[in-house]
């Protein structure tokens, strides 16, 4: 019915500090993946993952989520505003949402078809700043459940390509 | 002798000795005896009767072991099993593995007044080591009027006194008379509580709630539980919570209503004992399966994603946020045995609406399932994967205005979920269900989200929340009111975002947005911003579902935040996508590593920046004491300034023994009809 299981788990979340690689507010756009899939890539929306309005129990993926399934697929959301960014991914919501993790934890204000966007594997460790106003991202769609940090399960993720965006700069 | 020898002898023996015993570094209940040798204040109190664990953490001497321990209450040995483990692992980092934790499960106490304890342990090579705490029994006074028959409990969470006068203030005043007062200000009693936790004089929601209902002072993220030294999170000395002792004693049902999801601290800390008001599977767990504990009987709010298997897209079910004790553990299998208590299951694939159902609950998922629930039966209400939407979301979905999505659809709609009940609508129920217990009930109903959106400091929405949980409030009184046998306190677990009522904005709503087009804070401080006189009295219409027709008004409220982090102050409502239909999407977006300009933060317009004084994003919690307003049999024994956890000895006195005071300032047994 769903994808499979993913065991994998984010690296453990820690507020990183400004030290190592001096971590500049660089402008990146994203460029097109140029080396990737052969057809121009699916646009998706939010409401197009589950069948909405959502059933007694629990999600049920579409059959437009499934044929999107492992494809390179084009969303424009909001990132999360959290307390504290995390590592090598960001969330992104039909609306834009703000966590109050300290304060809250996982009794937050997210919804459930909330997707996961992660770094490309060279830039895991780096941490994107909140921007505001609606993103359009591109990126391979996966669904399955991962537990992204302790205790928050994932359900959607998009993977941005390599080289989706720079690298961090050091320069001073 | 060579004198350096005998030196160097005399050290080794005196280095030797001064170490050479062990030591009790821990003593629960926690006391100011055991702490700082003061026998007063007392830290923890409980009921006669009221049950609670013994424990003592021990150090022992290098290469020594603990063999043995004992505690007494009194001067006599307690009668129990007592627990012994060592921490060759499973403990808190620094502590060595022959560091032994004793402990005694649900003992308690019923002679009035002071008492002494202490734990004995002994050492492998035959110290002995002893230390002492105390603890309050506080007993029941004579009762000058009924039994109560009913507790309600409506927590405003982080509601302040500013966030209940902005409340009113919504409700409109004229020549300085309020036009409608809140439900909650025609209490008849109103006392000033003290909310600081045992670690901090800032607490959250955690110890916040678990004074009211447990009588104790808790760490901060803990409930029903004090401290201890091992890391697991369901170990922790238990502290019987009032749904527990009113079940096990009187036969008493729990309701546990809210718009949060129904893991969070506030509902969990009626029923569920934790050190991590973060282990959501354990927490939902425990709900059901310590059901038998606590008379659970309704339970409603968001939080639908801890109920589904792990395998239903949707389920937020973990092994890192559940527990199950081990049977041959006796520091765990006490737990199961002395408490009653079940020993849990490592169970991400349980089903637990599946369960609730097998156990006759109904299940409503919508506020359509809701109203059709048959309330001869106990009630399961999920309504949301995590919290529920706010009240100005849920009411601008009913009204089917701000259709603003990214696909033009209503807040609530791009959740998926467009049918959710309103707290007041969730309460009516709760109480049918809830009348119906023969022995009576608790009932504790949380607004959850004024704190959340105050966390967030938006104004508007936190505004909008007081109104819906006073309705709540209206609810509850009204049916105190045709009962006669119910008690309902309105209270709060502390303050969020030291909300501060400033004035009155100067300017229309439309001359408004004009001046955040123009920017800075000459236009959107100085040439905005009223202050004494010039607030005047900002006026909300009223639509016919009782919410404002709108919350951007000329000459608005003006909320500023003394507890606030950075943020950027346009005044107005935060319409949810802020998409402006001018504005085209970015198509490549330009994405910034962090640390971002804090320019580039924040949605309002007009960058008037407005500097936080704590670091962050989010304002925090407060330490001010906050309001409790009572209604009912006994309410005047809600007055002075009092400690969060006096509230509880006043409920158990009530419904245990009966009120010691009448229920207006007229000298009433019964409350007065609320005027509507």
């Amino acid at each position: 019915m769903c994808g499979g299981q993913h065991p994998a788990m984010f690296s453990q979340p820690t507020f990183p500090g400004l030290t190592g690689p001096a971590l500049l507010s660089l402008a990146l756009s994203l460029a097109a993946p140029a080396s990737h899939a052969q057809q121009a890539p699916a646009s998706l929306a939010f409401s197009d993952f589950f069948v909405q309005p959502i059933g007694p129990r629990g999600l049920q993926p579409t059959a437009r989520l499934l044929a999107a399934q492992g494809r390179e697929v084009q969303l424009v959301g909001f990132m999360v505003q959290r307390e504290h960014a995390q590592p090598g991914h960001f969330l992104l919501t039909p609306r834009p949402v703000s966590m109050a993790e300290h304060a809250d934890g996982e009794a937050d204000d997210l919804p459930a078809s909330t997707v996961t966007v992660v770094l490309p594997a060279a830039q895991r460790s780096a941490v994107v700043a909140h921007t505001a106003g609606p993103l359009q991202l591109q990126g391979r769609l996966e669904f399955g459940p991962v537990e992204v940090e302790p205790g928050r399960v994932s359900w959607l993720r998009l993977h941005l390509a390599p080289g989706a965006l720079a690298n961090p700069s050091s320069a001073p | 002798m060579k004198p350096h020898l005998i030196l160097s002898l005399m050290a080794a023996v005196a280095a030797g000795t001064a170490a050479a015993a062990p030591q009790v570094t821990r003593l629960t209940p926690p006391s100011e005896l055991f702490s700082s040798g003061r026998a007063d204040p007392v830290i923890a109190r409980f009921l006669p009767g009221q049950r609670f664990d013994l424990q003592a953490t021990i150090k022992a001497d290098a290469g020594q072991k603990i063999t043995a321990a004992r505690f007494l209450v009194d001067g006599k040995p307690v009668a129990a099993t007592v627990a012994l483990r060592d921490c060759a692992g499973g403990c808190v980092k620094g502590l060595g593995a022959e560091t032994a934790i004793a402990t005694v499960r649900a003992v308690s106490a019923d002679a009035a007044g002071r008492h002494e304890f202490q734990v004995e342990a002994m050492q492998s090579d035959g110290q002995r080591v002893v230390a002492r705490g105390n603890f309050d029994v506080v007993p029941f006074a004579a009762a000058m009027g009924p039994k109560v028959k009913n507790i309600i409990i409506l927590l405003g969470d982080g509601m302040g006194a500013s966030q209940r006068t902005a409340a009113r203030l919504v409700q409109g005043y004229a020549q300085g008379k309020a036009l409608q007062p809140l439900a909650m200000d025609s209490f008849s009693a109103t006392a000033l509580v003290k909310t600081a936790s045992l670690n901090s004089i800032v607490t959250d929601s955690a110890p916040g709630m678990t004074a009211y209902v447990s009588g104790n002072k808790n760490n901060n993220n803990e409930e029903g539980v004090f401290p201890d030294d091992t890391v697991d999170a369901f170990d922790n000395p238990r502290i019987e919570y009032l749904s527990e002792y009113l079940h096990r004693t009187q036969g008493k049902q729990l309701g546990i209503v809210t718009t949060a999801d129904v893991f969070d601290a506030t509902p969990a800390g009626n029923a569920v004992h934790t050190s991590n008001r973060g282990a959501g599977t354990g927490i939902v767990d425990q709900f059901f399966d310590d059901r038998s504990r606590t008379g659970l009987a309704v339970l409603m709010g968001g939080g639908r994603k801890w109920f589904l298997p792990a395998g239903t897209p949707g389920s937020a079910r973990a092994d890192s946020t559940d527990y199950a004790f081990s049977a041959t553990d006796a520091h765990t299998a006490e737990i199961v045995k002395r408490w009653g208590a079940a020993p849990g299951a490592m169970d991400k694939g349980r089903d637990l609406i599946a369960a609730f159902q097998s156990a006759g609950f109904t299940y409503a998922a919508t506020k359509t399932d809701l109203d059709r629930a048959d309330t001869a039966k106990p009630l399961l209400g999920l309504f949301a994967f995590s919290n529920m939407n706010v009240a100005l979301d849920k009411i601008n979905g009913r009204r089917g205005t701000d259709r603003n999505g990214l696909g033009g659809a209503s807040v609530v709609e791009d959740f998926g979920l467009p049918d959710q009940p309103m707290l007041d609508e969730m309460t009516t129920q709760a109480l049918a269900v809830l009348k119906r217990a023969p022995k009576g009930f608790v009932l504790m109903v949380e607004g959850a989200s004024i704190d959340k959106q105050a966390h967030a400091m938006d104004t508007e929405r936190w505004m909008l929340d007081t109104l819906e949980f006073d309705r709540a409030v209206r609810v509850a009184q009204d049916f105190a009111a045709e009962q006669g046998d119910t008690l309902v306190i309105v209270t709060a677990d502390h303050e969020c975002s030291g909300a501060a009522l400033i004035g009155g904005a100067t300017v229309t709503d439309k001359a408004l947005a004009e001046l955040a087009g123009k920017k800075g804070v000459a236009n959107l401080r100085n040439s905005v911003v009223g202050v004494y006189e010039k607030a005047g009295f900002p006026r909300y219409r009223l639509a016919a579902d009782g919410y404002p027709e709108t919350t951007d008004i000329d000459y608005r409220l003006l909320v500023g935040y003394g507890a606030n982090a950075d943020r950027y102050e346009d005044w107005r409502t935060k319409k949810t996508p802020q998409r402006d239909g001018q504005q085209p999407f970015a198509t490549q977006p330009p994405l910034k590593w962090y640390p971002a300009n804090a320019q580039e933060r924040d949605d309002a317009l007009g960058e008037f920046l407005v500097t936080g004084q704590v670091p962050g994003e989010q304002a925090v919690h407060t330490a001010t004491d906050v309001p409790l307003s009572a209604y009912g049999p006994g309410a005047l024994a809600f007055t002075g300034v009092i400690d969060n956890t006096d509230v509880f000895f006043k409920l158990a006195q009530a419904a245990v023994k009966g009120v010691v005071a009448p229920a207006d300032t007229s000298g009433s047994r019964k409350p007065p009809k609320p005027r509507r």
